[in-house]
């Protein structure tokens, strides 16, 4: 798992002020399945060097989340640093998503952790993600 | 080998053995004690020296069908190699002798069917988290889940909510007939 | 870095993004959550009895009084778009409506309405398509479009 720093993008227009908080996070992708590679997509396009420290990390979980890979979802968000938030990224690890039926899949990673934003869809496109890092920072609260 | 040598090679080497060929692929069907044999003819005979996989299929009261997909670069020839054990003594001696590939095959194949392979050098759950119980691909193993999630096409339209007294019983596709049991 | 790839307006026709509910055409067959495979399509509905003004008999028809789609389970197969027979459901190409808490992203019928607003015209057929067959139907015998 690499951390990597993403400075959020602006839309067209958008002023500092308009996205007034903490505009740097660092990314630790758990890239679990398909999911990955749009995260991934995401990270390659908008990362960049971070000029100081990260405000937030965000540990985001991408993928099906299986029954055996659950302690070490669990283990990934124990050992994150704070102050640190949760990101749930695509149908399987909001749910279990289409896999929700399986034997061995559990039903989305908030089962396991405490999930501050999801992101939908199967996969997310990479953008999604970041509109997810934007709520993320702007909607959610103050645990440590 | 070409698929009409290899179909001659078994006729020779394995006379108990029921062959079937299509484009490029021949289907062997071996009885369980001629399995050994049989792969070993196949590698070193038949020059299907690639493993590619090995898995079981629930044929329920016949018992459970071992099959392996072998391949052969050089002549550009497929090859399974079929047996069945039965239901109640589902053992086979290991391919790993002949294939070290086939190691984490039959770790998975024996999880998942409950096959034993003896002589295996590690038979232990591959994928499946430990403590879980039961062998998940077999036909009687049901998908739990979706048999008793309430299913949102089980209404008539119109009707407010499922009733027992619904005409035909809706069941969703991929639930066995008769389950969740009364 | 662009920004505006965070919009959805560049995106290619048919894109999937969203689905939209019009709930005009629909007539609570029950299609679209019988064949959703992710069993994510909820509806609930009672029968009405109408009595047309000019009709000779009153008439029975089902009044929607539920529509909602889990986005959270959704894996944007299409199947329900294919198989309403009314169309009922479009796709919409926006992706940007993620949640801070899970319930949030089961959309219910006013949701699932105001993504209709989203929902760009149909793409134009190929050149050397066959045409439609409504058009078909209006004039039979007329040959390929262009």
């Amino acid at each position: 798992m690499v951390a990597v720093d993403l400075p959020l993008p602006r839309r067209p227009g958008e002023t500092e002020e308009a996205v007034a908080v903490p505009a740097w996070v660092r990314v630790f992708d758990a890239g679990l399945a398909c999911c990955a590679v749009e995260v991934s997509a995401a990270l390659r396009r908008y990362a960049s060097k971070l000029p100081g420290e990260a405000a937030v990390n965000v540990l985001v979980v991408a993928g099906t989340v299986t029954d055996k890979l659950a302690p070490l979802v669990q283990a990934a968000y124990r050992d994150l640093p704070g102050p640190r938030r949760v990101l749930s990224f695509g149908a399987c690890s909001n749910s279990g998503g289409p896999y929700w039926d399986s034997y061995c899949v559990t039903k989305g990673a908030d089962q396991l952790i405490p999930v501050d934003v999801y992101v939908p869809g199967c996969p997310p496109r990479p953008e999604a993600l970041i509109h997810g890092l934007r709520l993320l920072l702007t909607g959610a609260g103050d645990r440590p | 080998m070409t698929g009409a040598q290899l179909l001659a090679g078994a006729a020779r080497h394995l006379p108990s053995a029921r062959c079937a060929a299509e484009e490029g692929t021949v289907t062997m069907e071996v009885p369980r004690e001629d399995w050994l044999t049989a792969l070993t003819f196949a590698r070193d005979t038949a020059g299907c020296d690639f493993f590619d996989w090995l898995t079981a299929v629930d044929e329920q009261d016949h018992g459970l069908a071992v099959v392996v997909h072998l391949y052969s670069i050089e002549d550009q020839q497929h090859l399974f190699v079929r047996t069945l054990v039965p239901p109640d003594d589902p053992v086979l001696p290991t391919a790993t002798p002949l294939f070290r590939g086939a190691a984490w095959a039959e770790r998975e194949t024996h999880e998942m069917f409950g096959v034993v392979f003896e002589g295996h050098p590690d038979l232990v759950p591959l994928l499946l988290p430990q403590g879980f119980e039961g062998h998940p691909l077999r036909k009687d193993f049901p998908l739990a889940a979706r048999a008793t999630q309430d299913w949102p096409g089980a209404r008539e339209p119109g009707e407010r909510a499922a009733s027992a007294r619904s005409r035909r019983r809706l069941v969703p596709p991929g639930v066995p007939e008769g389950w969740p049991p009364a | 870095m662009n920004g505006s790839d965070l919009d959805a307006g560049h995106l290619p026709p048919r894109s999937r993004g969203v689905i939209a509910l019009l709930e005009e055409n629909c007539t609570v067959c029950m299609l679209c959550a019988r064949e959703c495979p992710d069993w994510c399509i909820y509806i609930e509905s009672h029968k009405q009895t109408v009595l047309a003004p000019d009709a000779g008999r009153p008439r029975v028809r089902n009044v929607l009084d539920r529509f909602a789609i889990d986005f959270s389970l959704c894996m944007y197969c299409g199947i329900c778009i294919e198989v309403c027979p009314y169309d009922a459901l479009f796709w919409s190409p926006e992706f940007g409506y993620p949640e801070t808490a899970i319930a949030g992203l089961t959309h219910e019928r006013d949701r699932l309405r105001d993504w209709m607003q989203t929902v760009p015209p149909p793409p134009a057929h190929d050149p050397g398509a066959p045409p439609p067959r409504e058009a078909q139907a209006a004039s039979p015998g007329a040959g390929p479009a262009g």
